[in-house]
């Protein structure tokens, strides 16, 4: 047999024993050892594999330094050169997924290596990576180490021998989202008519195209005199006070601000952007751009408007999980809802 | 007769009266643009956009049908139109134009558009369309 | 109705003196059949060449497909209303060439694809590389306006499956299939508690190149109409259809409707089927608004518990088979759809122009634009320009040692919207 393949493994703070959510600040570093579930990981591969070394990372730090942590981190592995690198499994912690995710995608697509990661099927960091990674599928919480750990090292020695996957429920991954044309044993007529047999029957049958599910939400009533109305401006543009003070997620948002406005005319001077899912000059320059205050104030005082809210909501959009989009759009809307606010302004980059 | 005639296809311009065309000097994309302006501003749309085969997708020149005043938006049609704008970037992204056949295409689409006009016209349909498709996909910009 | 189909298995196919099948093997006089073509003053001239399974040939472009066959007890010569004299069809007995087809090529316009490979991978994709192929090329005399020059096309295909079907008028089939029901009445009594089944089967109805026939009535003129399952089988629907190479329904997929072959095969044992509606797809919106309430409204006058619903083409008819899947959903009808999908290279994009909630149940035939790569063929009946607008399509799809990476959507029947091959989707 030739030589073993080398894996480089990455864990966060947590998994890479350095601490608890304390740590989540902490820069990365490399060791070449096997820390965490990397050193279960290599005996998994049965001699075919080592890991090299571990990376590791606090999640906070990776989230609010994404630049610098990058460039240490594909720095790292540009002069270790692994074979195969392996991120998590984060199971459904999101920070965790979403530096699993960006480190894997950014490692296969940028450095060609093969990567693999282990997340629960809701997490948030699936999203930034499944098209170009291949993620196992794990339970929701650590518990599930047990059974993460000998899928991915399974599909591990596949991918560095470069063999073929088989279907994604077979393996234990994530699908893709990868649409693949194969023959069946059967002809669509022949699955047609035992598809509608078992439909008539009140049987459990699998559509071969599932349709895309989309939340539709009645619009409310107009609002009948907006000289009268309150109304208050929303934003998913990632646009918050100086300083962050709430610490906002430039992406993968897990929480909402909400900064008192009543005596400004506009957002320019005391706010600027955090999102990162767009050029930021322009919005810091004047960030009613992208919320617009100055312009809300403007309505206010002529009248056209009855009042702008006191207070303004953001939040930052991109990679945002839709569950959690849900929650903050039920929590957001029961707080204006109280308030007696009539109508929103909410815009999105 | 109130309809109008979208088209790109110069054997088309050449066919019919000149008040019933609005003569494009571009691709197919660009005609499928022209019709989502127009469709936005309140023209009904009488045509499916696309075509029903994958080859005519292909086909450098499109003739598709619209009315002629402006009316109340309709929702379902901007749908349709911008949907129809997606799926065409879809299908065609990485062909390259065949303009040997550019005169076999502006044979069929004319062709075609004789088709639908006739079909429009054993219709008799003086208002605009409530048509409902299925529900269209989100814009992923 | 009663309609006995007596396959005679055919196992090889020659040029000889004789129109005749001996022991299965299907003799052919080239110069008759070129004579009875050139009958039609529109026929400048015509080709006959073989193409048999496992044979390095590559046919190219494929107009239609006819399976040859003979009627030798009932009514009906030919196609009716096309060919020959408007009688009803759907009674009687048909001596069939099982596993022959007649393969007509010749392209009306340059750009015709439908590709049809006898061997290696492009085999793989089309039912039709397991057929014996009788290839007829027809070559119209100059100046044809192009809706003749189709028909012209068209009805010569016709003709040679006529006349190489009496080639069988004698021969003794390997077994016999037996198509036989009872008007709804005598049905529904004798199958009380079985679920009432009927198939809408959309005919591609939009002009030029795009065209379907009933008893030779154009569809793009039809309201949704009721059809007997045993009409269709005996030829009265034929393609007009001459594009859209791997989801048009070759006329030969409709004489072996492979839709209305499993319901049947489901009849009076876990189904009632009630039978076929034919439903056109019309381009203008609201024709299609008034064909799928129509098509809706039939189904529901006919007591339907289930209703099958496939499509032909890709693009507009997608918001067809939606609509009809809608409304029959709220009037309370199970349905389930046949489609292809459009996932591009990939696989990776949205596989249907349109989409509904209530379209819980759809067998999908493939993903057109799934690349296949064709090796070089020996031999290559028909037009090797057309092997350029199939390999033309793109960058770097005619490699160095001439073979060809095409999209699906050129082979012939390969993603069947009637669900004739046996290609599906999985998500990867």
């Amino acid at each position: 047999m030739s030589n073993p393949f080398k894996v480089l493994y990455y864990v966060n703070q947590f998994f890479g024993q350095v601490g608890g959510e304390e740590k989540a600040g902490i820069e990365p570093f490399y060791k070449e050892e096997k820390i965490g579930p990397a050193a279960g990981f290599e005996a998994l591969l049965e001699g075919e594999g080592t890991v090299v070394g571990t990376l590791v990372c606090g999640d906070n730090y990776f989230n609010e330094h994404n630049k610098e942590a990058f460039t240490f981190i594909m720095d790292t592995i540009k002069a270790v050169k692994p074979d195969l690198v392996v991120t998590g499994p984060a199971f459904n912690a999101g920070r965790y997924g979403m530096a699993c995710g960006e480190i894997a995608a950014k490692v296969t697509e940028e450095l060609g290596i093969p990567t693999l990661s282990g997340m629960y099927k809701e997490n948030p960091g699936l999203d930034t990576c499944v098209s170009k990674v291949i993620v196992v599928s794990t339970p929701d919480s650590a518990a599930g180490m047990r059974t993460a750990l000998p899928t991915m090292a399974k599909i591990a020695r596949k991918l560095a021998k470069g063999e073929e996957l088989g279907a994604p429920e077979a393996e234990g991954y994530i699908p893709q989202g990868r649409r693949l044309t194969v023959f069946s044993d059967k002809r669509g007529s022949k699955r047609a008519v035992e598809m509608l047999l078992a439909r008539l029957n009140d049987q459990a049958f699998e559509t071969e195209l599932p349709m895309p599910q989309f939340d539709r939400v009645d619009p409310a009533a107009a609002i009948k005199d907006l000289s009268k109305a309150t109304i208050a401006l929303v934003t998913s543009g990632g646009i918050v006070p100086f300083g962050n003070p709430d610490r906002i997620q430039s992406a993968s948002a897990q929480k909402w601000g909400k900064y008192n406005i009543a005596a400004a005319a506009a957002l320019k001077g005391a706010y600027y952007t955090i999102h990162g899912g767009y050029d930021p000059v322009y919005a810091n320059e004047t960030p009613d751009r992208v919320a617009p205050l100055d312009v809300m104030k403007t309505l206010e005082k002529e009248g056209v408007i009855g009042k702008v809210y006191d207070y303004f909501y953001t939040t930052t959009g991109t990679g945002t999980a839709v569950g959690n989009s849900m929650k903050f759009g039920t929590e957001i809307g029961a707080e204006l809802k109280a308030a007696g606010v009539d109508g929103v302004i909410l815009t999105s980059t | 007769m109130s309809y109008r005639i979208v088209t790109n296809n110069p054997s088309v311009r050449e066919s019919y009266n000149s008040n019933n065309i609005i003569f494009i000097d571009g691709s197919y994309e660009d005609v499928l643009i022209k019709v989502r302006d127009l469709v936005h501003s309140g023209v009904e749309l009488i045509d499916s956009p696309l075509g029903a085969s994958i080859r005519m997708l292909l086909s450098p020149y499109r003739s598709i049908l619209v009315g002629t005043e402006r009316q109340a938006m309709n929702m379902d049609q901007i749908l349709i139109i911008e949907q129809s704008i997606l799926n065409y970037r879809t299908l065609t992204q990485r062909r390259k134009a065949e303009p040997e056949h550019a005169n076999d295409y502006a044979v069929v689409d004319k062709e075609l558009l004789k088709a639908s006009i006739q079909a429009y016209e054993d219709m008799n349909c003086p208002t605009h369309s409530k048509f409902t498709g299925g529900e269209f996909l989100e814009t992923r910009a | 109705m009663k309609l006995e189909l007596r396959k005679i298995q055919i196992k090889d196919v020659v040029f000889g003196e004789k129109m005749e099948v001996n022991g299965g093997v299907l003799s052919i006089n080239k110069d008759q059949l070129v004579a009875k073509l050139m009958e039609d003053h529109r026929v400048k001239e015509i080709k006959v060449d073989l193409a048999k399974p496992g044979e390095k040939t590559r046919i190219i472009p494929v107009k239609d497909c006819i399976e040859p066959r003979v009627k030798i007890e009932g009514e009906g010569k030919g196609f009716p209303g096309v060919t020959g004299k408007m009688v009803p069809l759907g009674d009687g007995k048909v001596n069939v060439l099982d596993g022959a087809a007649v393969v007509t090529i010749g392209d009306i316009v340059g750009f015709q694809e439908g590709v049809v490979d006898m061997w290696g991978e492009g085999a793989k994709w089309t039912p039709f590389s397991k057929t014996f192929n009788i290839v007829v090329d027809i070559i119209p005399v100059e100046g044809l306006e192009p809706h003749v020059h189709e028909e012209t096309v068209r009805i010569a295909g016709l003709k040679a499956a006529e006349v190489i079907g009496e080639a069988g008028r004698y021969a003794e089939p390997t077994h016999v299939e037996v198509f036989e029901m009872g008007n709804h009445a005598e049905e529904s009594a004798k199958y009380p508690n079985l679920p009432k089944v009927l198939y809408v089967e959309m005919l591609i109805s939009q002009g030029l190149l795009h065209d379907g026939y009933i008893y030779g009535v154009n569809s793009q003129k039809i309201l949704p109409t009721l059809i007997h399952p045993n009409e269709e089988l005996d030829g009265a629907v034929i393609s007009g259809n001459c594009v859209a190479a791997c989801d048009k329904i070759t006329t030969y997929q409709h004489q072996n409707n492979s839709a209305i072959l499993d319901l049947y095969a489901e009849h009076g044992k876990t189904i009632n089927f009630l039978g076929v509606i034919l439903t056109p797809e019309l381009t203008t919106l609201e024709g299609k608004f008034r064909t799928c309430d129509y098509t809706a409204k039939l189904c529901t006058m006919m007591g339907a518990d289930g209703v099958i619903v496939s499509e032909e083409g890709y693009g507009n008819p997608d918001s067809d088979l939606l609509m009809i899947c809608k409304r029959l959903e709220k009037n309370g009808i199970k349905t389930v759809l046949i489609t292809d999908e459009c996932s591009g290279w990939d696989g990776m994009s949205q596989p249907l122009a349109d989409t509904t909630k209530e379209a819980v149940a759809v067998v999908s035939a493939g993903n057109v634009s799934h690349v296949v790569t064709l090796e070089p063929a020996d031999r290559v009946i028909g037009s090797a320009k057309a092997i350029s607008t199939l390999a033309g399509g793109w960058d770097g799809s005619l490699s160095e040692d001439g073979s060809i990476k095409c999209e699906l959507n050129a082979v012939i029947g390969a993603t069947s919207e009637i669900g004739y091959h046996n290609c599906t989707v999985k998500l990867y």
